[in-house]
C-alpha cells in the first residue's frame, strides 16, 4: 500500500521545516532508514525548502501502524522538543490521495509559486537517491516513473508554466524577448532599491554578464557591488555608462524625472540598432515615458511589470482546472478507480506520548 | 484537373491548413512549438518538389519557363530555406508567417495559369549560364521574401513590447534581437546571389530582354544599397525591419515581369 507522510508551507511554519529538512548528501541514508520501518518495503524521502515529504510502500493490516511508526521515527530522528512536536502538523495520505499528491507535487500544482519547474528536479534527485540506495521497489519504482510522465505532460499540454508571476521573473522574461541570450549583456543599476536589486539579482541569475551599480551614497553602492560581483560608479558617472550597457533598472529617490529623452536619445544613435530595456521602479517614476517612443528603447514602470505578472499569475490559475483533468486521468490509468474522488488530507499532530526522546 | 495543377492544389491545401491550425491554437493559447507543426510545411514542399520534378523531366530543363513554375519555384526555395534559417535560428513561428505568403504565391499562379503554362513544353537552346542565371536569382528571392517575412515578425514582437501586451503570440516570437539579425543575414544572402545570378548574364549567349535586365538590376541596386545600410548599422533596428518589409515589394512586383516566358 502507499501512503504518503508530509510538512510543507501550507502546514508548517518555515522555523518547523527547517528543523525537519533533510539534506541532499543525507536523502539515502534516510530513505533507507524508513525501508527498514516495521512493515516498510519502500521509501523515497523528498526535502526542499517547501516540503518535506515521505514516500512509502507498505504491507501493515492499518495503515495507520505505518503512519505511527513514521511519525515517531521523525520525531526521534530530528530529536524535536515537546513544545516542536505539539505545533508541529503533518498530512498523511494513502492510496490514489498519495499518488494524486505526487502527481500535483511533481507537476508543481502544489508550490508556492503555481506551476514553477524547479519541483521537478528536485523529486527526481530524491527519487535517484533512494533507487541508487536500494529503498525503492516496483510499486515506488512504478508511481515516481508515472508522475514524471504527468509532470512533463502537465506542463506540455497546459499552460501551467506560462508567464512570469513575479516582479524580478517579468523582467528576465522580457530581457530575454528582446535580447534573446543575456550572456552579453551589461545592467546598470541606478539606486539601490530593494526590489531593483531583486530584479537585477534575477538577471544575473539568468547569466547577465556584469553589472554596474551607482547610488548616491557611494558607500552603499560598493556594499552592493560587492554583494553581486558588479562594479560600483559614483552618482554622477551613470550618465556615461548608459553607453555600455543593455538593460538599465532604476530606483532612485529623486522627485522628478531622471532619465530624459534628451539623455537617452544620442544614446541611441549610438548603439547604431541595438536594444535597451529600461527598467523604472522608482515611485515618483525616474523615467520618463516619453522615451518609450524612441525606436529600440523598451520602457517597463514597476505598474506595469506587476500588471503582467498578475495576469501570469492569473493565466496559471485558469490552467488549474485542465492541470487537475489531466491528472485525474493519469490516475485513472494508473490503475486508480475512477470514482476515487480526492480526500482532504488527514492533518495530525506528532504523537508526544509516543515518544521517548533521550536528550 | 491536371496532374501539375492538382499537386500545387494539394501543396497550398497544405500550407493553409498549417496556417489555419497555427492560427486556432494561437487564438485559444494552445500553441506549442514542436515537430508536428512542420508536418503541414514538409507535406506543401513534398507536392511542389513533385511537380518540379515532374515538370522538369517533361522539359528536360530547370521548370523555369513560365510564371506559373517560376512562381511555385520561389515558393519551393523559401520553404527550402525555411527549413535552414528556422532551424538554425530557432525561429519559431516562421512557418506560420512563411506559408500564408506561399499560399498566395500559388494560388495567384494557379488562378492565372492558361494551357500553354501546363501543358506547353519551351523552345530554344539550354544553356548551363541561363539555367544558373534563372535558378540562382529565384534564391535571392526567396532569401528576400524571408527577409520580408522575419521583418513583419520583428515588427509585431516590437509593437508587443512597446504596448507591453504579453500574449500568446509574444511568447511564441522569437526575441527581437534575433529577428533583427535573421533580417541582415538573409538580405546579405540575397545580395551575394542576386549579385552571382546578375553576374551569369554576361556569359549568355541569347541576351535577355532589356526590361527584363532593367527590373533585375533596379531589385540588385535597391538591395545592395539595404545591404549597405545595414552593414553601416546606421538604422534603428525598426528601420532595418521596415526597409526588408517594404523593400520587398520591388521584387514582388517586378516578379511577374521577370519571370515570364523566360
Amino acid at each position: 500500500m502507499l501512503l504518503c507522510l508530509g510538512v510543507n508551507h501550507r502546514t508548517t511554519p518555515l522555523e518547523l521545516r527547517e528543523r525537519l529538512a533533510f539534506a541532499e548528501t543525507k536523502l539515502p541514508e534516510a530513505a533507507q532508514q524508513i525501508k527498514s520501518l516495521p512493515g516498510f518495503e519502500e521509501s523515497v524521502v523528498i526535502s526542499t525548502c517547501n516540503r518535506v515529504e515521505i514516500y512509502g510502500a507498505h504491507r501493515n493490516e492499518k495503515s495507520e501502524d505505518s503512519f505511527n511508526a513514521l511519525r515517531t521515527h521523525l520525531a526521534e530522528h530530528f530529536a524535536l522538543e515537546p513544545a516542536q512536536r505539539e505545533a508541529l502538523t503533518s498530512y498523511h495520505l494513502s492510496e490514489s490521495d498519495a499518488a494524486r499528491h505526487l502527481f500535483r507535487v511533481v507537476s508543481g500544482l502544489d508550490s508556492m509559486v503555481l506551476g514553477e519547474t524547479e519541483i521537478f528536479g528536485q523529486v527526481k534527485v530524491a527519487y535517484d537517491s533512494a533507487l541508487k540506495a536500494g529503498a525503492t521497489g516496483r510499486d515506488l519504482n512504478k508511481l515516481f516513473q508515472r508522475a514524471f510522465n504527468v509532470g512533463k505532460l502537465v506542463r506540455n499540454e497546459t499552460t501551467i508554466q506560462r508567464g512570469s508571476t513575479s516582479v524580478g521573473s517579468v523582467a528576465v522574461e522580457l530581457a530575454e524577448k528582446i535580447f534573446g541570450d543575456l550572456r552579453e549583456c551589461r545592467v546598470l543599476l541606478i539606486g539601490a532599491g530593494e526590489m531593483s536589486r531583486a530584479c537585477a539579482q534575477s538577471l544575473l541569475s539568468r547569466g547577465a554578464k556584469s553589472i554596474f551599480i551607482s547610488n548616491r551614497s557611494h558607500d552603499r553602492a560598493v556594499e552592493l557591488a560587492k554583494e553581486m560581483k558588479g562594479e560600483a560608479l559614483l552618482f554622477d558617472q551613470w550618465e556615461k555608462a548608459v553607453h555600455d550597457v543593455d538593460i538599465v533598472i532604476s530606483s532612485t529617490s529623486a522627485p522628478h524625472f531622471v532619465v530624459t529623452p534628451d539623455l537617452i536619445e544620442p544614446v541611441m544613435h549610438r548603439r547604431r540598432g541595438h536594444p535597451l530595456f529600461i527598467i523604472d521602479i522608482a515611485v515618483p517614476r525616474d523615467v520618463d515615458p516619453a522615451i518609450n517612443d524612441i525606436s529600440d528603447v523598451y520602457l517597463y514602470d514597476v505598474d506595469a511589470l506587476q500588471a503582467i505578472a498578475d495576469e501570469g499569475r492569473r493565466e496559471r490559475e485558469r490552467a488549474l482546472v485542465k492541470c487537475e483533468e489531466i491528472i485525474e486521468e493519469q490516475l485513472r490509468k494508473f490503475g486508480y478507480a475512477e470514482d476515487s474522488p480526492p480526500a482532504p488530507a488527514v492533518l495530525t499532530h506528532l504523537p508526544s506520548q509516543t515518544l521517548n526522546i533521550e536528550h | 484537373m491536371d496532374i501539375p495543377r492538382l499537386l500545387i492544389v494539394c501543396s497550398t491545401l497544405a500550407f493553409l491548413g498549417g496556417v489555419v491550425h497555427a492560427m486556432v491554437a494561437l487564438r485559444a493559447g494552445q500553441w506549442r512549438e514542436n515537430r508536428w507543426h512542420l508536418v503541414p510545411m514538409a507535406a506543401g514542399f513534398i507536392f511542389q518538389s513533385v511537380f518540379l520534378y515532374l515538370r522538369g523531366q517533361q522539359h528536360g530543363r530547370c521548370p523555369l519557363t513560365n510564371h506559373f513554375e517560376a512562381f511555385i519555384f520561389i515558393g519551393w526555395c523559401i520553404v527550402l530555406l525555411y527549413f535552414l534559417v528556422g532551424a538554425t535560428y530557432r525561429l519559431s513561428l516562421l512557418g506560420v508567417f512563411t506559408a500564408p505568403l506561399i499560399a498566395f504565391l500559388q494560388i495567384v499562379s494557379l488562378i492565372r495559369a492558361g494551357t500553354w503554362d501546363l501543358m506547353t513544353d519551351p523552345k530554344g537552346p539550354v544553356t548551363i549560364a541561363g539555367e544558373l542565371h534563372k535558378t540562382v536569382a529565384l534564391i535571392a528571392y526567396a532569401a528576400f521574401a524571408l527577409a520580408c517575412i522575419t521583418g513583419v515578425m520583428f515588427l509585431l514582437q516590437d509593437r508587443l513590447l512597446k504596448k507591453r501586451r504579453i500574449n500568446a503570440l509574444f511568447h511564441q516570437l522569437p526575441p527581437i534581437n534575433d529577428l533583427s539579425k535573421a533580417i541582415v543575414r538573409m538580405v546579405f544572402f540575397g545580395v551575394v546571389l542576386l549579385s552571382l545570378a546578375m553576374s551569369t548574364t554576361f556569359s549568355i549567349n541569347k541576351p535577355i530582354t532589356s526590361g527584363k535586365m532593367l527590373a533585375a538590376w533596379i531589385v540588385l541596386a535597391l538591395y545592395i544599397i539595404i545591404a549597405l545600410l545595414m552593414w553601416r548599422r546606421s538604422l534603428s533596428a525598426r528601420q532595418t525591419a521596415w526597409l526588408a518589409v517594404l523593400g520587398f515589394l520591388v521584387p514582388l512586383l517586378s516578379m511577374w515581369f521577370v519571370t515570364g516566358k523566360i
